[in-house]
């Protein structure tokens, strides 16, 4: 019997003709091109809520609050970000030559969704507990649950579950941007990979003309700090004792979070010169944390032949030995004198926003020809690659862009300068 | 290739347990037991007959939980007891799809694609809707909050003793670690359209290459007190607590009730199924997706980004409407969206929109949210199984407005080679999907 990966060939390959995105280095693509080769972090005690009893209190937030929309009764920041970010995508498209004119029911739109979600228990649980005597203490009666609908349930908006909705901002942006090609919203960790994934092969069968790809995520809430701390994978450093990615003294990342947007087309069709053309994989090991690296290995080798990659966005997690397995298990893939840099050095682990961010930072560094290095990196862990510590001069054409999430998930993107 | 199906939903605990309550014309809404609901304005639903979803007693293939994931996923005080109710049903209903298909070794080479609940919650939101403010009226919360966005502690302390574990792709991650699934994962967050896009999902990578063979399907359930009031406060559910409460297609249908279940599929190459000698259960022959781009909540009102997904999947399959056999519509029976289900079909149809049985499901088991396009391409499989297409529970005084061929409450007695499922989610997202007969 063969297996998928002997079946699946090569998967079908997109043209990125408009970009957009919404980090904590900022949305100006330029702009953040320079804060990265400058080795800026955006790692700062959180500017949204006090971190300071958290496991790790460190954390790279987007601080530019979303522009007034008629959204807001139903969306959270991240969501009002990412319709920012598909709005500015487009008009980066239609700004660039020749943008064609297409139906609104040849357009899709898919989006990446990366939430971790309370569990109603929890929530009763923590509605309990939030209760307080008449001298506010905290007390903890076991209400009756015929009581919950009189003690506040009533009070809910009427919109509340709209708000909770999984695919509230895909929803309202085709609504907005009158989409009605085929849409999905694709949920988890590496949602955005998926995303990807599923418009390019909706462009490869002919079901869409135009692709619209949107992700967003975010690392920065309360509950996903608990979790993340819980399992050991934060940074529990301040600023000065911070270390980068790939450091022999790495010791967890950074919770980050970002919108990103992409316009895809087929490659035959794209109507002007395409930013980058991109082919991408995902995948998963079941584990509960990040996946083996073998794993992220098996997903980027569906990839194809990559033994002409020279430059690597590595996946990032902070972790020594995770981080030193995927370099020398990559670094069998790719060309001998492949190079490694790490974007979420920068920005912060970005779930499930991270390859579409990737492809826009790594594409602009292969453009202008310069790779900024690892932000923060002080002492490189020995091992597998070139790990690159300050701005280099390149002259490659090609990236291998690498992501992790838990539980278990993986993607892997091949970029492609035209 | 469908080559196995599980079910767990209102009608029972198996496929076999609801194709014949289905054959019956059975419905199953009724007062929800498993929790107290009578201070709800939301008292019935289609619940799934099970006080508490155990692990021990139901499920008889040794998944071998690991310490973590009992952690994860079952009541601490009553341990084998699933803490969430759609994770139990998934588990069951993928188990029988398992055991129907004759999955083996080989097998754990699945991809996955699975939708799972379409709600999320966050602590916050909650606790402030559970306080009265300081001059006891209602809290708005959806007003911009200073705290959140100014930067003001909002969170002295983490929540001691409470874990979150609820993610958006958990059904997937689950299912991946009890089967040692290899494949690639994808989890659907489309809301109503979900269960129906994650098999359309499925279909696809097979097509594609992409897969060989994909575990796919929806759980869901929103049987719990948050998911019920947010439903009753949005307006989604009838108001009435009686075992008809929903009536699709009906002149007289005034909303929705609630379900809850999930239904899992094994989809494969027919060269697959062939090689090791699976039984066919039917062709996933063709599927089509489209957004109305319209309104959050309210469909596009002359159905006709519903009636091109229609369109895209009869085209797909190669079938003329007048050939089509029969429709699972998505049919919640709430007043616009069967007006616009309606002229959806219509549109698409043209002529044979009128002609062709349609009948909705919703009735007998409630509304399964993210697993309802689940469920509801297992009932097409009725028609195969058994030559008869069920009926719609409750439907007893045709609407004008829904100028369609529906079904009544009688299943009906045909053979046909092709059906056709729709599902359509808040927001617009609509997928419907084209059954074959395996032997047609």
């Amino acid at each position: 019997m063969k297996s998928a990966l002997d079946v699946a060939g090569l998967p079908p390959r997109a043209a990125i003709i408009g970009w957009a995105l919404r980090t904590p280095l900022g949305s100006d693509i330029s702009a953040l091109h320079q804060s990265l080769l400058r080795g800026e972090r955006a790692a700062a005690p959180s500017p949204i809520f006090d971190t300071s009893s958290y496991p790790g209190s460190l954390v790279a937030a987007i601080v530019t609050p979303p522009k007034p929309s008629r959204h807001r009764r139903f969306l959270r920041r991240l969501g009002l970000l990412a319709i920012e970010s598909v709005e500015d995508a487009l008009a980066h498209a239609r700004s660039r030559a020749a943008f064609p004119i297409i139906k609104s029911e040849r357009i899709g739109l898919f989006f990446g969704y990366g939430g971790l979600r309370a569990h109603w228990d929890d929530l009763m649980l923590a509605m309990q507990n939030q209760q307080a005597d008449a001298d506010g203490n905290p007390i903890n009666p076991s209400i009756p649950l015929p009581a919950t609908w009189e003690y506040g349930l009533r009070h809910l908006h009427p919109f509340w579950m709209l708000l909770h909705l999984s695919n509230n901002a895909h929803a309202l942006c085709a609504e907005q941007l009158q989409i009605q090609g085929e849409g999905v919203t694709y949920g988890g960790g590496n949602a955005g990979a998926q995303a990807l994934s599923g418009a390019i092969q909706a462009l490869a069968a002919g079901a869409v003309d135009l692709a619209v790809v949107a992700a967003h995520d975010t690392l920065v809430e309360p509950e996903v700090l608990v979790e993340l701390g819980s399992k050991g994978v934060l940074s529990t450093a301040n600023l000065q004792t911070l270390r980068a990615p790939y450091d022999r003294a790495a010791a967890g990342f950074v919770p980050g979070e970002a919108t990103a947007a992409l316009v895809l087309q087929r490659p035959a069709d794209a109507a002007t010169m395409p930013l980058a053309y991109l082919q991408v994989t995902d995948g998963a090991d079941g584990q509960s944390g990040a996946p083996h690296a073998h794993t992220l290995a098996r997903v980027a080798a569906r990839l194809g032949d990559l033994s002409d990659i020279q430059i690597v966005d590595g996946a990032a997690r902070a972790q020594c030995e995770l981080d030193s397995a995927e370099r020398s298990l990559i670094a069998e893939l790719v060309s001998n004198r492949a190079q490694l840099t790490a974007s979420q050095s920068a920005l912060g682990q970005l779930g499930a926003a991270t390859p579409l961010v990737q492809c826009i930072t790594l594409a602009t560094q292969l453009q202008q020809q310069v790779l900024a290095g690892v932000a923060g990196l002080e002492q490189p862990a020995p091992g597998a690659m070139t790990v690159l510590q300050s701005p280099t001069a390149t002259a490659a054409k090609a990236a291998l862009l690498l992501s992790m999430g838990s539980p278990g998930l993986c993607g892997a993107v091949r970029l492609d300068l035209p | 290739m469908i080559t196995g199906v599980g079910v767990v939903c209102a009608l029972g605990l198996s496929s076999a347990d609801f194709f014949a309550a289905l054959q019956r014309g059975a419905s199953n809404i009724g007062p929800i037991k498993h929790l107290d609901a009578s201070s709800l304005p939301v008292q019935v639903a289609g619940e799934v007959p099970l006080l508490s979803i155990d692990a021990n007693t139901l499920l008889q293939r040794d998944f071998a939980f690991s310490t973590s994931q009992q952690d994860l996923l079952w009541h601490a005080q009553d341990r084998g007891v699933f803490r969430d109710r759609k994770i139990g049903c998934l588990l069951l209903a993928a188990q029988e799809a398992w055991q129907m298909a004759r999955c083996g070794a080989a097998e754990q080479a699945a991809s996955l694609s699975i939708a799972l609940g379409l709600e999320e919650a966050f602590l916050e939101d909650f606790a402030a809707a559970m306080q009265p403010d300081s001059d006891g009226g209602r809290i708005d919360f959806l007003s911009p909050r200073p705290p959140a966005e100014a930067g003001a502690q909002v969170y002295p302390q983490p929540y001691g003793g409470i874990r979150f574990r609820s993610t958006v792709d958990l059904g997937a991650r689950v299912l991946a670690q009890l089967f040692a699934l290899r494949g690639v994962h994808a989890a659907q967050a489309s809301a109503c359209a979900g269960g129906g896009l994650a098999i359309a999902h499925a279909a696809a990578q097979i097509e594609h290459g992409a897969a060989e063979i994909v575990m796919c399907g929806g759980a869901d359930s929103m049987v719990n007190a948050l998911g019920l009031a947010g439903m009753a406060r949005l307006g989604a559910p009838s108001p009435r607590h009686t075992s008809d409460a929903c009536r699709p297609f009906d002149r007289r249908r005034d909303g929705l009730v609630i379900g809850e279940g999930a239904a899992v599929f094994i989809v494969e190459s027919a060269d697959r199924a062939s090689a090791r000698g699976a039984r066919p259960l039917a062709h996933i022959a063709g599927w089509g997706r489209s957004q109305d781009g319209y309104h959050a909540t309210a469909p596009r009102p002359d159905g006709s980004a519903a009636a091109r997904a229609m369109q895209q999947a009869l085209r797909k399959a190669a079938v003329s409407p007048a050939q089509l056999g029969y429709i699972n519509a998505h049919g919640t029976g709430t007043p616009l969206n069967d007006v616009a289900e309606s002229e959806a079909i219509r549109a698409a149809l043209g002529r044979a929109g009128e002609l062709v049985p349609v009948s909705s499901i919703k009735g007998a088991v409630g509304h399964l949210m993210a697993a309802a396009g689940a469920l509801e391409l297992a009932a097409c499989l009725l028609p195969f199984e058994r030559a008869i297409l069920p009926g719609t529970a409750h439907h007893q005084q045709r609407d004008p407005a829904c100028a369609i061929n529906v079904i009544a409450e009688t299943p009906q007695a045909a053979k046909v080679d092709t059906v056709l499922s729709n599902s359509f989610g808040f927001g617009g997202q609509n997928v419907s999907i084209l059954l074959r007969r395996a032997d047609a």
